[in-house]
């Protein structure tokens, strides 16, 4: 049958060939991985077994000192070592761990920092709904206007004039962010065209349209200026703040004004007018410079030298500008190199269009600069997140100094192993989680530009 | 009449905003005088502050006596010494943990950085997670698990530990010991000859380079470059008698004399900046390996070159373009991280200077000024070499 050649309908042969054979068996598949990845030769053969030693050597060693020597409950350390020789004093660890998260944060009020955590992922995370409009004014918001409530969650304490009118403003602010987020993506449409339509200046132009607007704005702030009069949180002093909670603090603040100040210093670095540049690289050049320990020493040492006699600076005031300082010379020269990336023809085709220096900037080139730089940026943050650690140097209980007070505390004298494998967990966990974002973030923004 | 508004020779106020002539000028007289102003205030304020304190800021206090011991220093340092001299043991030790955690970190991060880039899955996977967990926890982190894990809670000096079973490597809760040569009358001999052999070496490898590119016949000089730089010396110490006595450590009463130590401290300082900093000398190493495009490979094949040829000629110098920038960014922030020593007390620059003296003495501006002069200095010099070699290896392009 397979001997007579096929022939079409004039009779001619048709080549017909035959079905490929299937690739030998030990290269496909499972097998045909494990070949070529691991036991590809004698040496590659080696390595896998060397590694594989080594990878259960260290899992046996991790499980050991873990699991099977780990106590979990017990009232001191002597306990722990009671139980089993040398074990591993979990429990202490978890006595400690809200200690860890919120500081010597009075256990009464500790809801406050749960609810501005909270809040602040609330107002967030419209950020990454697609129906919700007016990104950006949410996004700015959550920015400029939430540490103001934070800020006073956090401190507590009667208001002076300006908290007394600013507390209103946020949490008017965070309702209504809210209200819009849910009525855009139930409706479709925002908060503010809602209150235009419902109050009947639908059909009017679009100049007063600002006013509704406007008054509703008023009315909810006056009411909650009113409602809140009598109200006040207790009073928690700065050197009650520590743990996670601390290094968030300080590292967010970081954050939030690195960005900004290190894009104004990057532009006046590449600046025309000479005195800008040269004070734009003097200041950054000085702060990357010296190592941040230097700096915070300086803010504890000379912030009070510097200031007006009866301005005083807290501890953590001064760490908090001096981490500012470093982050914004650190953050300009990222900005700077993506600058520098960026082709001179962009920049003369957006002043051919007629585009002044503050439209090529914010409209052309900072865009496509800071997508370019999004893992540098979002290295950086992870850096400061890290280097935060150091103000547990100054004195400043943050994470890492909750973590070393607990083996001064009488009952867990001397627990140093557990709580430090604790910590390192939890800015393993934060650090790896943000680097693996930027990288999908850089993913999908770069899609445009891959081939 | 826009004509005659715009020739006109008295500009109005608003030309000082909206005229680009005038308008830089001005920004400029802005900044610059807000930024006067500033540190006209703040010096005033000191001004008035010291006073107010009865301190005066001059820097006679540096020839007064420190008075107080310093844990570790290679140096001649009594308590009854200056300031300065302080200054002086703080720079030196400094410098000294950073060049060997230079040194270490970038030999062990190339190795790393050319694990991750193994053909084994399992070499490649292990070195990426060697790199993920260090460079996502803090260095100051880590510079505690080692000390309090590891080298704060090493047996006493009576049950230490031999490295290696040699008992003149001894690790206990006092330091790291280990021998220390003490020169005799000819020892400098060799330092010269190997000096002598050094620049010989250089000539002879210039020459024949040079014969190269005129001939055409390529010659290997790595025996004579060898027999130079290391026979030579070696020559010459065995000729002048060997000069060199080892001191041994060895137990005398409740601890080791003999020899040197290195605290513990510093012990931790040094494995954890070496192993911390390695993870970002991989990273380095690799993405520079990678930016190589695998084109440059097939090119070098095509053209005959064999394959070791074709990475010490092709892959490696190009590769290096890509490498040795950040690499030196990194040499910076180690010179800088090394200040986090003082966290578990090792009398670096910060430690002595920036937090002892500082205390002491009160000198708050002088000192943080003059620590942050060396810094500067060591980070500027680095970065000057960095500018000089960047443009000597920057592409020839037209």
């Amino acid at each position: 049958m397979s001997d007579v050649p096929t022939r079409d309908a004039d009779g001619m042969i048709v080549f017909r060939p035959k079905p490929s054979e299937p690739p030998p068996p030990n290269t496909t598949g499972v097998i045909g991985w494990l070949r070529f990845n691991l036991f590809n030769g004698i040496f590659s053969t080696l390595a896998t077994l060397i590694g594989l030693a080594a990878l259960i050597y260290v899992f046996l060693a991790f499980y050991d000192w873990a699991f099977v020597k780990g106590v979990w409950e017990a009232q001191n350390r002597q306990e722990c070592r009671l139980g089993k020789e040398w074990g591993t004093c979990w429990a202490g660890v978890e006595f400690w761990f809200s200690r860890f998260i919120y500081g010597r944060y009075p256990d009464a009020e500790m809801w406050r920092i749960n609810l501005a955590a909270l809040v602040l992922v609330l107002w967030m995370a419209p950020l990454w709904i697609p129906r919700v409009t007016a990104k950006s004014v949410i996004g700015l918001s959550a920015v400029l206007v939430f540490p103001f409530l934070a800020g006073y969650m956090f401190l507590g304490g009667e208001r002076n004039l300006f908290m007394a009118a600013v507390v209103p403003v946020t949490m008017v602010w965070f309702v209504a962010t809210m209200a819009h987020v849910v009525l855009c993506v139930l409706t479709g449409y925002g908060l503010g065209r809602w209150i235009i339509h419902l109050t009947g200046f639908g059909n009017r132009s679009d100049r007063a349209a600002k006013y509704p607007l406007m008054a509703a704005a008023a009315v909810a702030w006056l009411l909650v200026l009113f409602a809140i009069r009598d109200w006040t949180l207790v009073e928690v002093g700065t050197n009650r703040w520590g743990g996670l909670f601390l290094t968030t603090v300080i590292s967010g603040i970081g954050i939030a004004s690195a960005l900004p100040s290190g894009i104004v210093l990057a532009l006046g670095r590449r600046s025309k007018m000479p005195i800008i540049r040269v004070l734009c690289i003097g200041f950054i050049e000085l702060f990357r410079s010296v190592p941040l320990i230097t700096i915070l020493f300086m803010a504890t040492t000379m912030f009070p030298l510097f200031l007006p006699e009866g301005l005083v600076f807290n501890k953590l005031a001064s760490a908090i500008v001096a981490v500012c300082l470093f982050a914004a010379a650190y953050m300009a020269e990222t900005v700077r190199g993506g600058l520098q990336a960026i082709p001179k023809g962009q920049y003369e085709a957006a002043e051919a269009v007629g585009l002044g220096y503050w439209k090529v900037m914010g409209l052309i080139v900072l865009p496509q600069a800071l997508k370019l730089m999004i893992p540098n940026i979002v290295g950086n943050f992870i850096g400061l997140f890290k280097d935060t650690t150091l103000v547990s140097i100054i004195g400043l209980y943050d994470l890492l100094g909750m973590v070393k007070a607990v083996s001064h505390d009488p009952q867990w004298i001397g627990l140093h192993h557990e709580p430090l494998f604790t910590a390192a967990l939890m800015f393993f966990l934060a650090c790896f989680a943000m680097s693996k974002y930027s990288q999908y973030l850089e993913r999908k923004l770069g899609a445009g530009d891959r081939r | 009449m826009a004509i005659a508004e715009k020739s006109g020779a008295v500009p109005g106020i608003g030309a000082l905003v909206n005229d680009g002539r005038y308008r830089a000028v001005f920004y400029q007289i802005v900044v610059f005088g807000l930024v006067f102003w500033l540190i006209y205030s703040l010096v005033l304020n000191t001004q008035h502050n010291l006073e107010t304190r009865g301190m005066t800021a001059s820097f006679d206090f540096l020839f007064g006596t420190a008075g107080f011991a310093i844990a570790w220093t290679p140096l001649d340092y009594k308590p009854n010494d200056s300031y300065f001299f302080v200054y002086w043991v703080g720079i030196v030790n400094t410098l000294i943990i950073s060049v060997i955690s230079i040194i270490l970190a970038t030999v062990l991060g190339f190795f790393v950085g050319i694990l991750r880039l193994s053909k084994n899955w399992l070499i490649a996977q292990i070195a990426a997670w060697y790199v993920e967990f260090l460079r996502n926890t803090p260095l100051l982190l880590q510079i505690l698990f080692w000390y309090l894990g590891a080298f704060a809670s090493l047996p006493r000096p009576k049950s230490s530990i031999h490295i290696f079973g040699l008992d003149w490597l001894v690790l206990n809760n006092r330091g790291f010991y280990f021998p220390y040569p003490e020169a005799d009358n000819l020892f400098w001999l060799t330092p010269v000859a190997l000096l002598i052999g050094l620049l010989a070496a250089f000539w002879y490898n210039r020459k024949s380079r040079i014969r190269q590119l005129s001939t055409g016949v390529y010659r290997s000089t790595l025996w004579q470059t060898l027999g130079l730089v290391i026979g030579l010396p070696v020559l010459v110490f065995v000729a002048t008698g060997m000069p060199l006595n080892w001191e041994i450590p060895a137990l005398k009463g409740f601890n080791y004399r003999g020899g040197t130590f290195i605290l513990p401290s510093m012990c931790s300082v040094l494995v954890a900046m070496v192993v911390y900093h390695s993870a970002y000398a991989a990273e380095m190493v690799r993405a520079g390996i990678q930016s190589v495009s695998h084109g440059q490979t097939e090119a070098a094949y095509s053209l005959g070159l064999k394959p070791n040829w074709t990475l010490r000629l092709v892959i490696i110098p190009q590769a290096m373009r890509a490498i040795v920038p950040p690499m030196i960014s990194l040499w910076m922030n180690i010179v800088k991280n090394s200040s986090l020593a003082i966290a578990i007390g090792f009398p670096d620059l910060v430690a002595v200077f920036m937090q002892t003296s500082l205390n002491q003495s009160g000198h708050a501006i002088e000192i943080v000024g003059m620590v942050m002069l060396f810094y500067m200095t060591v980070s500027l010099t680095i970065s000057g070499c960095l500018n000089i070699y960047n443009s000597r290896i920057q592409l020839k392009e037209r």
